[in-house]
């Protein structure tokens, strides 16, 4: 008898699911972001995948400690203190150019060069060839790589976290609802609080005297996300649901408050807790960046990580001559943050009546 | 509204004494007893660690040292900064607030007004592919990563272009031979910013009650105007003409910093407007508003977009802190000397006291931006205003 | 008292919505004359709102008027700029809207509100000007001066609606739209603002169509009425006749639907069934479906035309209550 109710349980939910699949689907934006992320959740899984299945080989392309030295056939040439422009280079900075090396450089290792000759040479970084789709970082990493390694570390903890802060909303935010009086007035003055909490500075502390790992953050993360301004949002849903007559006829008919709660309060805040959960990855996404970015994160690989070196080495303010080095980290954090952010927005935009069309 | 003011300003203070304690049991809370710190450093004579002791209360119960720091926090003493020894933390951050305080107002007024305008014609022209374009980059400026973008601005504007200085504060080749300390520069523009924008809004006041509209947005406009004017002959007087040109090199600096945090920030306000307005939009006095005849710019900004602030303004307050966030950034990215690289370093050296007051600091500030934003908010809703009276 | 002051014709106006076109208004002809006041009755849903707001060019945008005209003292309102269409509105025809609760913006003070309409159209005058009229106007429906320095939520309902009464005669128009303006207010209050509405009306000699489902309100507050059915108007003429010998099946069991103080004491009838949907085109007569005695009086395969019974008094020829040929 259960086993038949379960199923037909289930069947129904597919359905409801079907349906509102298809209610998202009318959201461009929404199925923007849902490609961006699946994009990038992709990117996460073919790494063990192609270590797995040694199409990729550890020593190689390992994100952090792989290594592999591209040759190339350079021009030697020698740029001397000379007056800028010359027929061949503009600025001191253009010489030596793509595929030429200073004959200063060069000359200590390799006795009786001569300008003109063409030397094999190793560069890092290297720009992007067949072997290394987006080139090699200036260790001889394959970018690429850690592109995919810093995509697995931002799920992670995107996701982690925002679990973690939409549980712990959800509760507190029910339960403020529910019970209402003294515990729904601390719960709501803690939330001013942490609200106010310069949250940033906040987490330089603590990263900087405890060593941060990533679900630490994670954690840290989440719950300071729970405790806040969410609270407030999922109370204010659960108190509308809280007066409509279902809840008064469970509670007529007997009902628990606990179970009550359970299976009437608690399913009709979920789509609420939801749409949060989708937002509160965007910011956790950002935050963990901006922490392995200024190095206050215990961590080998990320996407910040990989800004913060192509920053030390002054590889940024060379603008795009090292595209390779700056664009792809900053652009996935950006394009991976905008597609939860758009995720969320296609769900608002459909689920909330009030936005919707018509 | 007076009592809705002071019942604000009593939650207020609540919290700000559970932020101290909070922030000092965080501190205390570090493993290692990261006071001990400065035994390990030789720059420090030992009378400053004596006094540094004492101070802080160090051998004794944690009761007495959570105390000690309250009471040292409001006598504006909080020892010695451990790295630059003879300043101490309070000195280092009284020449520090001033710099942040004002970069982190300009950008959030411009940061408003930009996003609330964008949002209002957005909004206002749903459907249309302008309306498109400009909702994408809005969504991308919101999400951008910002240190990240904050480095291509500076590698374009300052390193590509050339037309704004990379960072800083100064031009140190400039001030050389100044006979101002930088500081007293920078206050004389704080007072002279205050200055105009009190006098501005003195107008504001004074021509709400012309009748005819084009007038009133005349009248304003003009004296918008003449106040620039007469701030012309304002640095010619006396000791601000010397002055002029060094408060010139430091306004030059802020541009880029400035342009970079409001292009981030602008978006969230300007994505919420859009959204509010639309709603807003769907509400019957709108058609009232039509059917009388008045101009579409009319019902955009007067009926629509005036009631769409409220819930705008309610998440701008939130979201004061997310902006002291980013200024703490910006200034480490642009090497602007506020409080922001301030913490960062004092926190990355180790240096207790000064992070420690720095982050009570932060706190304190985002705390009263927080009650000055929900005053104002009050005065916005005639809602509010009323049940408070009564 | 002869002279025409708004004169529609054959106006067809339809939605166009993501499951087909809803055609809201059909071939649509009404005068309203000068100190007239003029009714249009129906069903929820049978496009009198349509009408009222097609009169003030305010439809919503994915409408489209497909046909006829709408003259405003002999001036065709159909095809003005959006800038043209502003001088008109209020400033010769004005409306009061169903549900006075969200007419007011929230943030707004009254009086200021309808200074800005003032503003608009006048806008030479001066403050004082401005604030001399509002407080007439404000004395003409009930209100207390004070009440320009309220915000809306500090009025109560009944309030609420004087003031938009007010405010919709702020810039004197010479016809007044009343659309449902009782339904949100309780029956005493309800009472209170049609008086006001009749009072003043007659005070300044203004032309008033009144749209309402309440046929007894209609009966109490118009010179001549026209009854709406799934978007064409079934049967018009002077009040007293349509109400003592109605001819239209529609309009008859509308009649009987409602109770009578006076008179004799009868059952009342409901009609059966709903209003067609108005997504398809109906070929034919649109009531036959629910027309009570369908053989006698029913004409189905007829197309609806109306036909004069009387003075001035035209009937939709498709579902005649007797065999009127």
């Amino acid at each position: 008898m259960d086993t038949v109710n379960n199923s037909e349980n289930n069947s129904l939910k597919y359905e409801s699911l079907k349906r509102n699949f298809n209610l998202f689907k009318q959201s461009k934006i929404g199925v923007l972001g849902l490609v961006i992320v699946a994009f990038f959740g992709l990117l996460a899984l073919l790494q063990p995948f192609l270590f797995l299945t040694n199409i990729w080989d550890e020593a190689t392309y390992h994100p952090v400690v792989g290594y592999d030295s591209q040759k190339i056939q350079a021009t030697v040439v020698s740029c001397k203190d000379i007056d800028y422009p010359t027929p061949e280079y503009k600025t001191p900075n253009d010489c030596p150019g793509p595929e030429e090396v200073n004959i200063v450089a060069v000359a200590p290792y390799n006795p009786g060069i001569q300008e003109g000759d063409v030397i094999e040479q190793f560069i890092q970084p290297a720009p992007p060839s067949s072997k290394h789709i987006l080139g090699t970082d200036s260790l001889g990493r394959d970018v690429f790589s850690q592109l995919m390694e810093g995509s697995q570390v931002a799920f992670v903890l995107g996701l982690l976290s925002a679990i973690v802060g939409v549980g712990i909303s959800t509760l507190l935010g029910t339960i403020a609802a529910y019970f209402g009086g003294a515990i729904d007035a601390y719960l709501m003055r803690q939330s001013d609080l942490v609200l106010m909490l310069p949250t940033l500075p906040l987490l330089f502390i603590i990263s900087a005297f405890a060593e941060l790992q990533v679900w630490h953050l994670a954690l840290v993360l989440g719950i300071f996300g729970g405790l806040g301004g969410s609270v407030i949002t999922i109370k204010s849903q659960a108190l509308q649901v809280k007066v409509k007559p279902f809840v008064d006829s469970a509670r007529i008919t007997g009902g628990s408050r606990m179970k009550i709660l359970i299976s009437h309060i608690l399913p009709n805040v979920a789509p609420l807790a939801l749409l949060y959960m989708v937002f509160s990855v965007t910011g956790a996404i950002a935050s963990e960046s901006i922490l392995s970015f200024l190095g206050l994160l215990n961590i080998d690989m990320s996407w910040g990580l990989m800004i913060s070196v192509a920053q030390a080495d002054g590889y940024i303010n060379q603008g795009m001559e090292y595209w390779w080095l700056v664009l792809p980290a900053g652009l996935a954090v950006t394009l991976l943050a905008g597609g939860f952010y758009l995720v969320g927005r296609g769900l608002d935009d459909v689920f909330n009546p009030r936005l919707r069309k018509r | 509204m007076l009592r809705y003011i002071v019942n604000r300003f009593i939650q207020m203070v609540v919290v700000f004494f559970l932020f101290l304690i909070i922030s000092y049991l965080l501190f205390d809370a570090i493993p290692g007893n990261a006071f001990q710190n400065l035994l390990l450093n030789p720059s420090l004579p030992p009378y400053a660690y004596e006094e540094t002791i004492a101070l802080y209360g160090l051998d004794q119960p944690l009761s007495v040292r959570l105390q000690k720091y309250i009471v040292n926090f409001f006598k504006g003493d909080l020892g010695y900064s451990y790295i630059q020894f003879p300043k101490t933390a309070i000195e280092l951050i009284a020449e520090r607030l001033p710099r942040t305080l004002m970069l982190f107002s300009v950008v959030n007024i411009l940061a408003f007004y930009t996003g609330f305008f964008v949002g209002k014609i957005l909004a206002w022209r749903r459907g249309s592919k302008s309306e498109t374009w400009i909702t994408i980059t809005s969504v991308f400026s919101y999400t951008v990563f910002y240190p990240w973008f904050a480095l291509l601005m500076l590698w374009f504007f300052g390193l590509r272009m050339g037309w704004v200085p990379i960072g800083k504060f100064l031009t140190p080749s400039k001030w050389y031979d100044s006979p101002f300390d930088s500081d007293v520069v920078f206050l004389e523009m704080i007072k002279y910013m205050v200055i105009f924008s009190v006098l501005y809004f003195v107008i504001t006041l004074l021509t709400k009650e012309i009748e005819s509209l084009n007038l009133r947005r005349n009248i304003r406009l003009g004296s918008f105007f003449a106040l620039l004017f007469i701030s012309n002959f304002y640095w010619n007087t006396g000791q601000l003409s010397e002055m002029r040109f060094y408060a010139g090199d430091i306004a030059y600096h802020t541009i880029l910093p400035v342009l970079t945090v409001t292009i981030v920030a602008f978006a969230g306000t300007a994505l919420l407007t859009r959204t509010t307005m639309m709603e807003v939009l769907k509400d019957d006095y709108i058609l009232t508003a039509r059917a009388k005849g008045l101009s579409q710019k009319r019902i955009r900004d007067r009926h629509a977009a005036r009631t769409a602030l409220l819930p705008v303004v309610t998440s701008f307050i939130f979201t004061i802190v997310t902006i002291i966030d980013g200024s703490v950034l910006t200034e480490t990215i642009f090497s602007w000397p506020g409080m922001g690289q301030l913490i960062l370093e004092s926190v990355l050296r180790e240096d207790i006291p000064v992070a420690m007051a720095s982050f009570s600091f932060i706190g304190v500030f985002a705390l009263i931006a927080h009650f000055l934003a929900d005053v104002s908010y009050a005065f916005l809703d005639p809602r509010i205003r009323i049940k408070s009276q009564g | 008292m002869s002279d025409i002051i708004l004169d529609v014709q054959n106006l067809s106006m339809h939605y166009e919505t993501l499951e087909g076109n809803v055609l809201a208004v059909k071939d649509v002809t009404f005068n309203v004359k000068s100190g007239e006041s003029f009714g249009l009755v129906g069903e929820s849903g049978c496009g009198k709102t349509s009408v009222a707001m097609t009169l003030l060019q305010l439809q919503p945008e994915n409408s489209v008027i497909s046909e006829g005209s709408i003259k405003l003292d002999g001036k065709e309102l159909i095809g003005l700029s959006e800038n043209e269409l502003r001088k008109v509105r209020w400033d010769s025809i004005s409306i009061v809207f169903q549900g006075a609760m969200n007419a007011w913006n929230p943030v707004i003070k009254i009086g200021e509100q309808i200074r800005e309409a003032l503003r608009e159209h006048y806008p030479e005058n001066s403050k004082q000007t401005n604030i001399d009229k509002i407080n007439q106007l404000f004395k003409m429906v009930g209100l207390d001066e004070s009440t320009a320095n309220r915000f809306p939520h500090e009025l109560s309902g009944g309030m609420k609606q004087r003031a938009v009464i007010a405010l919709a005669l702020s810039c004197d128009p010479k016809i007044i739209i009343a659309d449902e303006p009782t339904t949100a207010l309780d029956v005493v209050i309800q009472d209170q603002i049609l008086n006001e509405i009749k009072k003043v009306q007659e005070l300044l000699g203004l032309s008033l169509i009144y749209i309402s489902h309440d046929i007894a309100v209609i009966a109490e507050m118009t010179d001549k009425i026209a009854v709406m059915y799934a978007g064409s108007i079934v049967e018009i003429g002077p009040t007293s006749e349509v109400f003592n010998s109605p001819k239209h099946s529609y309009t008859k069991a509308l009649l009987d639907s409602t109770p009578s103080i006076k008179g004799e004491k009868k059952k009342l009838k409901s009609l059966d069934g709903e209003p067609p949907s108005l997504i398809n085109k109906i070929e034919g007569c649109s009531f036959a479906p629910r027309c009570p005695n369908r053989n006698i009086s029913c004409k189905p395969e007829r197309d609806m035309k109306l036909i004069e019974v009387g003075h001035d008094h035209f009937v939709d020829s498709c579902s005649l209550g007797e065999n009127y040929e």
